[in-house]
């Protein structure tokens, strides 16, 4: 069993969501999706919130802010939901070329057997 | 007599001495004046008044005799009397208090009666020496009582937090469709950690953690209330950026906790709770008002006698309302100011100020300004001792966290060469978990504040590779990576290999192919300053 670091904070995550563990479902959030803020923190406001709109001055992803956050991504989709909701940032999704592919598995393979022979 | 009491050897005479010696006196004095009154009167009555005077004398002087000596046996015993009065106040106001004392801090009842100056008299000395085995029998057991309750809490607190830590680790590794009900379990635990925590306080433990960084107002208040049932209910008005010392801000969280869960409990429970917190000039303001119950005036007198009493009184405790005086436990360990009041909402308001001494300065509040362009730096504490120069000389000691190492370098790599290639979006997921692991396991890089700042290292930012990719912003990249010849890259490859395996690799021709992975986990020092051009 674990024992919880000195550095840790006391905040449980249920109180960062006020008890919610999904969020809505009307915003498509991918581990991707940009998002950017369109206001600035204010007082008052929680400061999960306030670090998103922070960061979210330049462009970032969804899993980016997790990990800036230290949660989660589900609880970080539930934060973000707030604040699109309230229209405070904006969701851009990643342009996917019609073209993208994988390079195909047999080309893996062998990149991966030459790193086993080395 | 006077061997009896020896202590005053300059009293009194004893009241049979006294008798004997007035009987004496009279006697002659009653003689002497019969003596001269024969002589005066004639020849025919000399013998009748003779025989009657003598009498007369005789009587007289046992009457007196025996007056004497019941005056001082009366006196005499009214001394007794007086001394043993005296010893009996001096019993009950000076050695039973000291003596009960004594064993109240813990002496043993031997220890204890030998401090004490026993009373001179046999029945005041059994007295006591069987009230101080009692008391003591009684102190013995209260304390064995005590450390069992306390050993007994600070295991279940230690589970529990133990359980919490675990709780968040798994919040943090499994998806959405689980997180609901690990957030139920995390809650339900975190109940069960603030019982143990209120048993710890009551019978004097030491309170479950410490946190060894000021914890920001926002974060006590949420702590507070993930500790209570109705957790929903609460509703905080703070915008308030105080944060509260280390060493307090556990006992603070528990006590608002307690008065919280009071507030819920004893209101409608559709009702919220109102929480505000404002910053006084002597210190921190925190008012939790309820639109519940008014409380009587004898109530809320009982009340505000259990937070701010000196001592815990365990008579006090009703088996099941211990919160109030838990707050008043932690208000005295931390002096804490708590009142309660009627409140406007309808409910009761309970105002708790927690003294100047110990609100501090947010760490991340001081650096927020500076937190905005540099967001991502403080999750690079943990490689920063490598790029010191006294890391040179242990070279593969320092090589052999590289492996570990590895998995939090290729990610990043991963959505840029995703976006590239315009691969599936689902191909980063590995990315928050492994991210999101590192940082809640070592509780060395926990810390929200850049420390990483100090060693005058430019700081990357975290995002901005991502967001810049698709903006195709990166040439600098592109370029840089021909700059290095294969030989090179072989070179470093093998040196890598060499210090993870322990042992030389065989110059072969395998060398130049490995120039084909780009994102190779860097050598040591050298790749290091890579870091910072991207």
């Amino acid at each position: 069993m674990k024992r919880l670091g000195p550095d840790d904070d006391p905040d449980r995550l249920y109180t960062v969501t006020g008890g919610r563990s999904r969020s809505a479902d009307d915003h498509a959030l991918d581990l991707v999706t940009l998002i950017v803020s369109e206001s600035d923190p204010s007082a008052g406001m929680q400061s999960e919130h306030a670090r998103i709109l922070t960061t979210c001055r330049r462009p970032t992803a969804v899993v980016e802010i997790s990990a800036e956050l230290r949660m989660p991504v589900s609880v970080v989709r539930i934060l973000l939901s707030d604040l699109l909701d309230r229209g405070q940032v904006t969701a851009r999704h990643p342009r996917v070329p019609a073209t993208a592919q994988l390079p195909d598995a047999d080309l893996l393979k062998e990149v991966l057997d030459a790193l086993h022979r080395l | 007599m006077p061997a009896r009491i020896p202590s005053r050897p300059g009293a009194a005479p004893t009241p049979l001495g006294a008798a004997l010696r007035t009987l004496a006196v009279v006697l002659v004095v009653t003689g002497a004046l019969c003596l001269g009154a024969v002589l005066l009167v004639p020849e025919s009555v000399r013998t009748p008044l003779a025989w009657s005077g003598g009498t007369c004398a005789v009587l007289l002087s046992a009457a007196v005799a025996t007056a004497v000596y019941q005056e001082r046996l009366a006196r005499h015993y009214r001394e007794r009397i007086g001394t043993i009065k005296t010893e009996a106040e001096r019993l009950a106001n000076v050695t039973m208090p000291a003596l009960v004392a004594q064993l109240r801090d813990g002496a043993s009842v031997d220890t204890a009666l030998g401090r004490t100056d026993l009373p001179a008299i046999a029945a005041h000395q059994r007295i006591v020496r069987t009230l101080a085995e009692e008391v003591g029998r009684g102190e013995r057991m209260r304390a064995a009582a005590m450390s069992a309750c306390a050993n007994a809490a600070g295991r279940v607190q230690a589970l529990a937090t133990g359980m919490l830590a675990d709780l968040r680790e798994m919040e943090n590794r499994h998806g959405e469709e689980v997180l609901g009900d690990l957030l139920k379990l995390d809650h339900t635990t975190a109940q069960a950690g603030r019982l143990a925590d209120s048993i710890a306080v009551l019978t004097g433990a030491r309170s479950g953690r410490r946190w060894n960084k000021p914890i920001a107002m926002e974060s006590i208040l949420r702590g507070a209330m993930g500790r209570i049932s109705a957790y929903r209910r609460i509703q905080l008005h703070s915008s308030s950026d105080v944060a509260i010392a280390g060493h307090a801000a556990e006992g603070i969280m528990h006590a608002l906790a307690e008065i919280m869960d009071n507030a819920a409990s004893f209101s409608p429970p559709s009702s919220p709770v109102h929480v505000y917190v404002e910053e006084a000039q002597a210190g921190v303001v925190v008012s939790v008002e309820d639109s519940g119950l008014v409380m009587g005036e004898a109530a809320l007198q009982r009340a505000q006698e259990t937070v701010s009493a000196d001592t815990l009184d365990l008579m006090s405790l009703s088996g099941t309302r211990l919160g109030l005086a838990v707050v008043g436990c932690l208000a005295r360990k931390h002096g804490l100011n708590v009142s309660f009041r009627p409140s406007a909402r309808g409910g009761t308001g309970v105002v708790v100020l927690i003294p100047q001494q110990l609100v501090t300065e947010t760490r991340s509040a001081a650096e927020q300004p500076v937190a905005a362009p540099i967001a991502g730096a403080p999750r690079s504490v943990v490689p920063a001792p490598r790029r010191t120069p006294e890391a040179a000389p242990e070279e593969l000691p320092a090589a052999r966290p590289q492996p570990r190492q590895t998995p939090r370098e290729t990610p990043r790599e991963t959505p840029r060469a995703a976006d590239r290639s315009g691969t599936p979006a689902d191909a980063p997921a590995p990315l928050p978990r492994r991210t999101a692991r590192s940082g809640g396991g070592t509780g060395a890089d926990a810390a929200p504040a850049p420390e990483f700042g100090e060693s005058g290292l430019p700081k990357r930012r975290r995002g901005q590779t991502l967001a810049a990719a698709p903006m195709g912003t990166e040439p600098v990249r592109d370029d840089a990576r021909p700059a290095r010849s294969r030989a090179e890259s072989a070179a470093r490859f093998r040196a890598f290999r060499q210090a993870v395996q322990g042992k030389p690799a065989p110059d072969g021709a395998d060398g130049p192919r490995t120039s084909g992975t780009p994102a190779s986990p860097p050598a040591p020092s050298p790749a290091r300053p890579e870091d910072e051009t991207r």
